[in-house]
């Protein structure tokens, strides 16, 4: 097979999201009053309703109708004043009634979109397909400075309850296949979901990884679901397909599922993306079919084959009137919307002189723009000064060591907002250089110390005594007769050696920035 | 004194609460007489599936301790009341059926909200009644336990579906029974067995545990003997209920006007129904009679059009087999109801199972509501009967500018045999009159006003009023109930009754919560078997009553 940026040069990638976010923090389930918790032993917060028991009724959950209302305001949806709940019938044992509440042609949110802006690396892969300049357009995109911005269409969010889980006993790994029975557990039947549909805007695995990521940080924001990938309370399926870069009519579509990470998210796509390009290219067609992310064996496999569309029979749900939202409501809603992570960043550009693409990677994780405004607090008048320091140790050496270290949480250890302040402190009054900030940002990870300990015990305090340094240049000169000569003959790439060896002199600790002005200084 | 010499059931609500606080009888009186009434008399109805002794007897032990503590002016409206509840209500620690064998075993873990309330008031529960299988039909025949029999001629239907409950009053078996009306399902068997019948306005009375047939036409009422019982029975049944979000905030006095009289009031006839097709000579005759009577009592007659009427029942098949299909895809053998043993794959069991479980008239709804419902059928059949219930319902709304009340026929004809309407399509027209009312959720009753000329079997004629306004409807029986009189018990039931035959009736003690496991589900299950006899344990009432979670028991006992 042909890698993803071979391929996306002939094909352009169709791609469309469906995510589910279960609405984990919401006390009770969406039509009756179960209890909503992970892991509790199986079937005891069930009641007559979730269990489908002959008779009982749905009664739909208030709690809910807001936050699937929060979440399309968040992504600029428009919010229908009237909808209605639908039923989707299909029969299989999670599902108690046999039918899944739902929503139809009308849901809570419709029609909103999300801007992505996509920069560094992941911003590649479309610019160099899609030749992009800056201020070009390609379809959705914009070309901008740093990559590119992408409008996404939402096309609905719409609120719908989960099904119970299956446990498959006697095969291997839980899989239905070889299972000799299967247990059933309704503890999360009922539990309020909602689903959000892009359009099919999304063009490369990077801008598909971006988006989750976003829509994750909105979620996060308006505290409506924990978003817990692993757990699956935040679930995604993808749709796509490929065609040739400049047509314009679709190709066919496959359904891709189990992307519960943003890595498999990624990978599932990148893979699934190459996988049609190699069938098309050798004459092949693709089905419309399910498939199935396997990230050990880094393959999308067959699920089911949809010769059909599957026939839900959907038809308005009689037991719940239609749903009638009236303005207050909604302007109650709209009144506690948090600031959301685009406001935040903007926030940071302004207040702290950051740029777009700073503040914009400082709230890419909740706890990263927590810490940030902790330290700007602690800076005080220094703030502005030392924002981009801070702002930089966030985005590089904080974010690098959350992406290693997946247990890291950066609000429980020891790398408090103060000892990062401090941190920047020293590198700014010339302490100590930039170098050696990563060894005592790595040291204040590992001993739990104050940086200014640090630096002391090591004895790393930076010799920024002219005198000092000025001895040291003149020794490495004159120990380097022949190399002066060659330098003043033109080879100034010899700068380079001759800073080495004054700071192998100084033991690491002299000043660059002198030593540097020095050394021309004399060579000049 | 014989118990069938003290017929408490052939009494009058008001008459039994007065005695009772008057202590000329005890509530223990009522009910274990009662009971002896229905295993003495119902082996010739069949209208009863269930007794339920133990709660009767601690229904009655509560009422008498009231009153021997002086608090018999806080007695319930109907306080000692014989009632009993068509087989589509859950009570908990009884069976509910729905006379299909797919629920044979199936116990309840919890109570129907108008049940709940009955008892609430004060009536003592005596037990569970025949229906046609999940309410599917309009003569009880569909019941996968024998039909129930007209108590006014055993050879005949009692109607249906609610017809062991309309069978229950007209024998004279309890004084109040509630059933549930999707097209007609109350008034067409109160018609047949000369039962005041009611069905509310849809909204009126919580849906909450009541096995749904078709959602959105679904409603429940009682069957009486006299207009003011069941205008008490609406009071203790109707309300607002947080668990069925369908259900309306109406506080109404049901019995507030019935002495108002007609006068001044307008009475709609509606023509075409007068003129329908079907419509025998000695029906039309009582109601062109009872609104005879009601111009003589001052009421004005005024013809009104309903002209989209004739289109309610092609609408109804499409809505209330789609909403059936729909409510009754639960029954996958799965939590609970009859399992078909033996398979190995999820599909086979499913398919088994609910060919066995269900009966006919349940499958062929099912099939018909799937059809309707799947992708191209929907659009040609679904969303034009849902216009159709828009016009209807404006139907109505515009014959209501014009009168306060509607007099028409119930059924098109009196009770027939047993066997005698075999064609599916024949049997839908016994609601040819009822069911416009269920598609646009006014209220309408069945008024027994005497017997038809020609085969001397009870006719009784329909009110139908403005949606929430059913204390209108009831008004209007009330003043023709001075003319009719109260309807009479069925004469074969009347005292010295002795049908040497009693029934062996299976009592709620073999409820046995868990019992109704997939897996233990066994030959007996199916038709012919009642409830499987098991020796009960004996439990607290009050545990049973609360027992929600023997569900969640019964699906870990699954599990394991």
């Amino acid at each position: 097979m042909r890698k993803l940026e071979e391929v996306l040069q002939d094909w352009e990638a169709v791609i469309g999201l469906e995510v589910h976010a279960e609405l984990t923090t919401l006390e009770t389930k969406m039509f009756c009053g179960c209890k909503l918790e992970f892991g509790a032993d199986p079937n005891t917060h069930t009641c007559p309703v979730c269990l489908g028991l002959p008779g009982a009724l749905p009664v739909p959950n208030k709690a809910a109708i807001e936050s699937i209302v929060l979440a399309g305001l968040a992504t600029n949806c428009d919010i229908e004043k009237r909808s209605m709940f639908y039923r989707k019938n299909y029969m299989y044992p999670d599902m108690s009634k046999n039918f899944q509440t739902t929503q139809g042609p009308v849901a809570f949110c419709m029609r909103g979109h999300l801007d992505l802006d996509v920069d560094g690396p992941a911003a590649k892969e479309r610019i160099t397909a899609a030749k992009l300049a800056e201020g070009e357009e390609d379809g959705n995109a914009v070309r901008t400075a740093e990559g590119y911005t992408a409008h996404v269409g939402i096309t609905r969010i719409h609120m719908e309850e989960d099904a119970g889980k299956m446990n498959h006993v006697g095969g291997s790994e839980g899989r239905i296949a070889g299972a000799t029975h299967s247990l059933v557990d309704y503890n999360r039947c009922g539990t309020p979901l909602i689903e959000l549909v892009t359009e099919p805007d999304l063009r490369t695995p990077e801008e598909a990884r971006l988006f989750m990521q976003k829509l994750r940080q909105i979620y996060l924001a308006l505290g409506i679901s924990d978003c817990s990938m692993e757990e699956g309370s935040l679930r995604c399926d993808g749709n796509v397909s490929l065609r040739r870069r400049g047509d314009k009519k679709l190709g066919v579509k496959t359904e891709l599922k189990n992307m519960n990470s943003f890595k498999n998210l990624h990978d599932g796509l990148a893979y699934e993306i190459c996988r049609q390009a190699e069938v098309l290219e050798e004459g092949g067609q693709i089905f419309q079919e399910t498939r199935h992310w396997d990230p050990s064996a880094k393959r999308t496999i067959v699920m089911r084959v949809k010769e059909t569309a599957d026939d839900y029979r959907l038809f308005p749900e009689p037991d719940l009137a239609p749903y009638d939202l009236s303005d207050e409501f909604i302007e109650s809603v709209r009144a506690k919307l948090p600031e959301l992570p685009d406001q935040k960043a903007a926030r940071f550009a302004k207040a702290f002189g950051l740029s777009a693409y700073d503040a914009r990677h400082l709230v890419e994780h909740r706890a990263t723009a927590n810490f940030f405004e902790a330290c700007m607090e602690l800076a005080g008048a220094d703030a502005a000064k030392l924002a981009k320091p801070v702002a930089n140790l966030a985005i590089n050496d904080v974010t690098a060591h959350m992406n290693a270290h997946d247990d890291f949480d950066l609000e429980d250890s020891p790398l408090t907002p103060a000892r990062a302040v401090e941190l920047v402190r020293l590198v700014a009054d010339d302490t100590i250089s930039s170098k050696q900030a990563k060894e005592v940002f790595a040291a204040v990870l590992d001993e739990d110390k104050d940086p200014a300990a640090i630096v002391k015990e090591r004895g790393m305090e930076q010799v920024s005594d002219t005198g000092a340094i000025e001895a040291v240049v003149d020794a490495v000169l004159a120990a380097n007769p022949d190399k002066v000569e060659q330098y003043r003959g033109g080879k100034t790439g010899l700068m380079g050696f001759f800073v080495g060896q004054c700071m192998k002199e100084m033991r690491g600790q002299g000043n660059p920035k002198l030593i540097n002005e020095l050394l021309g200084k004399k060579l000049g | 004194m014989s118990a069938l010499d003290h017929a408490f059931a052939c009494m009058s609500a008001s008459d039994i609460r007065a005695g009772l606080a008057a202590k000329e009888f005890s509530a223990r009186e009522i009910a274990e007489s009662s009971l002896a009434r229905v295993r003495a008399l119902d082996g010739a109805t069949h209208a009863f599936l269930e007794t339920t002794e133990a709660l009767a007897l601690e229904q009655a032990a509560k009422l008498d301790a009231a009153v021997a503590s002086g608090e018999a002016d806080g007695l319930g409206a109907l306080a000692g009341v014989p009632v009993a509840f068509k087989d589509n209500m859950n009570l908990a620690g009884t069976h509910t059926t729905c006379s299909s064998a797919m629920l044979a075993n199936y116990v309840s873990p919890y109570t129907a909200t108008c049940v709940a309330r009955a008892i609430e008031a004060g009536g003592i529960p005596l037990g569970k009644l025949n229906m046609d299988e999940f309410a599917f039909g309009s003569s009880t025949e569909t019941s996968a336990f024998g039909p129930s029999k007209n108590p006014w001629d055993l050879e005949r239907v009692p109607g249906g579906s609610s017809g062991g409950s309309a069978a229950a009053v007209g024998a004279g078996l309890a004084t109040m029974t509630l059933g549930s009306d999707t097209g007609g399902s109350i008034r067409q068997p109160g018609s047949f067995c000369g039962a005041v019948a009611v069905k509310p306005t849809y909204g009126v009375v919580s849906r909450y545990g009541v096995v749904a047939f078709g959602s959105s036409l679904d409603q429940v009422g009682p069957f009486t003997r006299s207009v003011a019982d069941a205008a008490l029975a609406m009071n203790a049944i109707a309300g607002r209920d947080p668990l069925d979000c369908t259900s309306q905030d109406i506080r109404t006095d049901y019995t507030a006007n019935l002495d108002a009289g007609v006068r001044g009031m307008r009475i709609g006839i509606v023509p075409a129904f007068m003129e329908a097709k079907g419509l025998t000579a000695e029906v039309k005759a009582k109601v062109e009679e009872a609104a005879e009577h009601l111009r003589e009592l001052g009421a004005e007659l005024v013809e009104v059009d309903l002209p989209n009427a004739q289109a309610a029942m092609s609408a109804y098949y499409v809505l209330g087999p789609c909403e059936a299909f729909s409510n009754l895809a639960r029954f996958d053998s799965v939590r609970y109801g009859y399992c078909d043993p033996g398979h190995k794959d999820l599909g086979g069991q499913y398919e088994a199972s609910r060919a066995k479980g269900f009966g006919a008239e349940a499958r062929r709804r099912i099939m018909l509501g799937s059809y309707l419902l799947s992708a191209g059928v929907y659009d040609t059949y679904y969303y034009p009967a849902q216009q159709v219930r828009t016009l209807i319902t404006q139907d109505y709304a515009r014959a209501y500018e014009q009168v306060d009340c509607i007099l028409a026929p119930v059924a098109p004809r009196t009770s027939f045999k047993f066997g005698e309407v075999s064609d599916p399509t024949d049997m839908y027209l016994s609601d040819m009159f009822t069911i416009s009312i269920n598609i646009a959720g006014n209220g309408g009753m069945s008024l027994p006003v005497g017997l038809g000329a020609d085969t001397n079997l009870p006719v009784g004629v329909q009110l139908i009023s403005p949606q929430f306004k059913d204390e209108s409807m009831l008004r209007v029986a009330a003043a023709l109930e001075t003319v009719y009189g109260p309807a009479p018990v069925a004469p074969l039931f009347r005292e010295g009754a002795d049908f040497k035959a009693p029934a062996t009736i299976p009592d709620a003690a073999d409820a046995v919560p868990g019992v109704d496991l997939p897996g233990l589900a066994t030959e007996s299950d199916v038709p012919g078997g009642v409830h499987q006899a098991s020796s009960a344990t004996e439990r607290e009432l009050s545990e049973r009553l609360g027992a929600a979670e023997v569900v969640a028991a019964q699906v870990e006992g699954e599990a394991e």
